[in-house]
């Protein structure tokens, strides 16, 4: 049971302020990828413009890209504490600058330093500069749907964006299951194991179907027919309640949010939203018909966020 | 170990280094598997009485770090120092009661770890300087291209029992086998930097935890199967990491004890026999008075 979430609490929004990232890079422009060759990684933060939610995680030639734009903060600390307490689903509004006023609201968060991912349209998103101001309502960590049964754990979800993704509590036995794309062995995850789980992704070991030319699907290296931005996983043999770390029979259910990268260790991410015992929590794998977060769906959660300011 | 190298020709660079103190927050505690609040010693600083072919866990510790913790107070070379410094390298002490002591690095933790004979390690506190020859980046091993050398001095890889095989394979001596579900903290991080935390080896917790990993001793050569370390650290089926296990005790969830990268490549490319005495201790400090 988790000591994080007693039932019965109500949950408190926290207007926070998010800076929109800039990209950094060391005096050397170069990464090296799985096979020891050099790139230049691009997408990895800041601004990112092309990939949309609903595009495949390898669509492109990126590392870490994100659908939105990396939110920080100049100060350390409260940049810990905007990626710990922002859940996906909550509103954003660009406060400065040329898109001052468009609505979004947040896709997940990324690890490291901490950032939030903020979804946006993308005619917002190109309008968009480094070091724009953007507020975030953040709201949603400690909070416990009313019947969700007390062996689960919800994390990093927004109260209103529950509802607009496929997870059911079964009146019969109590028990929570999520629909998602597919589920995957603890042993892909990658960089985020053994973080906090309220302020880091998981980064999920995938390699690319054209780099996996040398795969051998016999040893078990799983090349993914089909993954998509915000697509729900499952993870086996993961409880993520606090830090993130190996545990038999548990499951760990989240949101992919940003794509794949070539360094060995990474991959595309997934923000985790659930985690709990494998016979309470359940994946329920709908292959080519499962719908995770949605653009369309973001949009009616930054629709009611207008309603609540 | 009976390979062809090209270690005559690396050059050795001194470096320096301080023994940094343990650091903590004003808010002390951090949290075990299930939620339990712990504050407990064991990274930073000189961490007394573990030493090579000890147990590495079984103690109220956290990251345990055997021995002294050395950083440089520049950032900048301070990466120089961890990413240079290779396992076996030699580290004196230049400063406080135990100046002239002798050690040797058993792996890297974001701190360089150094092991000194008990009654050297005494004598050593934070702050005290320390001088490392470093040398082993750039070990190749010319009947072995497919296998990749990190972190590992010259005289460590003469010290190794194995070698060349008649079929062409590279023998290595492990004291463990590691399966990849072990891997946590430090995937996907570089394999000159850090170590990798191996969740599983929990003593005395549950055995939804265990992966039967509770036995390892600090300085166990180990093997990490389907792991690739050559150009970061990920998960590969097929390929295998050699590793020497340079931490201990951990209560941090997704962390645990953890091996230093040596030798990574195809596991077709390694012929793995199982040793016991497979361990830094059979071959490091040999002829020192090594009382705990």
């Amino acid at each position: 049971m988790s000591v994080a979430q007693p039932p019965g609490l109500r949950p408190v929004a926290v207007n926070l302020l998010g800076v929109v990232e800039h990209p950094e890079l060391g005096g050397t422009p170069y990464r090296v990828d799985g096979d020891g060759r050099s790139y230049v990684p691009t997408g990895d933060g800041g601004i990112v413009l092309g990939p949309r939610l609903g595009e495949s995680v390898f669509a492109w030639d990126a590392d870490h890209a994100a659908p939105g734009a990396c939110l920080v903060h100049p100060d350390q600390a409260a940049r810990h504490a905007l990626a710990a307490y922002s859940c996906i689903g909550n509103p954003v509004v660009v406060r400065t600058g040329h898109a001052a006023g468009a609505r979004g609201a947040v896709l997940g968060q990324r690890g490291e330093q901490g950032r939030v991912i903020a979804w946006l349209a993308p005619e917002d998103l190109a309008r968009l500069r480094p070091s724009d101001q953007v507020a975030v309502r953040a709201c949603g960590q400690g909070w416990r749907p009313p019947g969700f049964p007390a062996e689960v754990t919800l994390m990093n979800l927004d109260p209103a964006a529950l509802d607009v993704l496929p997870v059911t509590v079964a009146d019969l036995d109590g028990s929570v299951t999520a629909g998602v794309r597919t589920t995957l062995p603890s042993k892909l995850a990658g960089n985020g194991i053994g973080r906090p789980s309220v302020s880091w992704d998981l980064d999920l070991q995938l390699r690319p179907p054209a780099r996996a030319e040398g795969a051998d699907p016999a040893a078990g290296e799983p090349v993914p027919a089909e993954l998509v931005l915000g697509d729900l996983v499952a993870v086996s043999d993961l409880d993520v309640r606090y830090n993130m770390g190996y545990r038999r029979g548990w499951l760990t259910v989240g949101v992919v949010v940003h794509g794949a990268s070539p360094m060995p260790g990474h991959g595309p991410g997934i923000t985790p939203i659930l985690t709990g015992p494998g016979d309470v929590l359940r994946a329920r794998p709908d292959g080519a018909a499962h719908a995770g977060l949605t653009e369309h769906a973001l949009r009616r959660l930054t629709a009611a966020g207008v309603e609540l300011q | 170990m009976r390979v062809g190298s090209n270690a005559t020709r690396l050059v050795s660079q001194v470096l320096a280094g301080e023994v940094w103190p343990a650091l903590a927050d004003r808010h002390g505690f951090r949290v075990g598997p299930d939620g339990q609040p712990f504050s407990l010693p064991g990274m930073g600083g000189v961490t007394l009485g573990v030493h090579c072919g000890d147990p590495a866990t079984g103690y109220a510790s956290d990251h345990l770090e055997p021995g002294a913790s050395v950083r440089h107070r520049d950032p900048d070379a301070n990466m120089a120092l961890q990413f240079l410094t290779c396992v076996g390298n030699q580290v004196r002490v230049e400063s406080g009661p135990a100046a002239g002591a002798v050690g040797h690095v058993i792996g890297q933790h974001a701190y360089v770890l150094v092991d000194f004979a008990g009654a050297d390690m005494g004598g050593i506190t934070t702050g005290d300087q320390v001088t490392v020859t470093a040398t082993g980046q750039g070990l190749a091993l010319a009947d072995h291209p497919a296998v990749t050398v990190k972190n590992c001095s010259p005289g460590l890889l003469a010290d190794l029992p194995g070698g060349t095989r008649d079929d062409g394979r590279l023998e290595v001596h492990v004291a463990a086998m590691v399966p990849a579900e072990a891997v946590g903290a430090g995937a996907g991080m570089v394999s000159e930097y850090a170590n990798t935390d191996l969740m599983g080896a929990y003593a005395g917790l549950g055995e939804d935890l265990s992966l039967g990993l509770e036995g390892l001793r600090i300085g166990d050569i180990v093997a990490l199967q389907d792991s690739d370390h050559r150009y970061g650290r990920g998960y590969r089926p097929g390929y295998l990491t050699i590793g020497v296990i340079s931490t201990g005790q951990c209560m941090l969830f997704g962390h645990g004890p953890g091996p230093s990268s040596l030798l990574s490549g195809p596991a077709g490319a390694f012929h793995v026999v199982r040793d016991p005495d497979a361990n830094l201790a059979s071959w490091l400090h040999q002829g020192q008075e090594w009382s705990r």
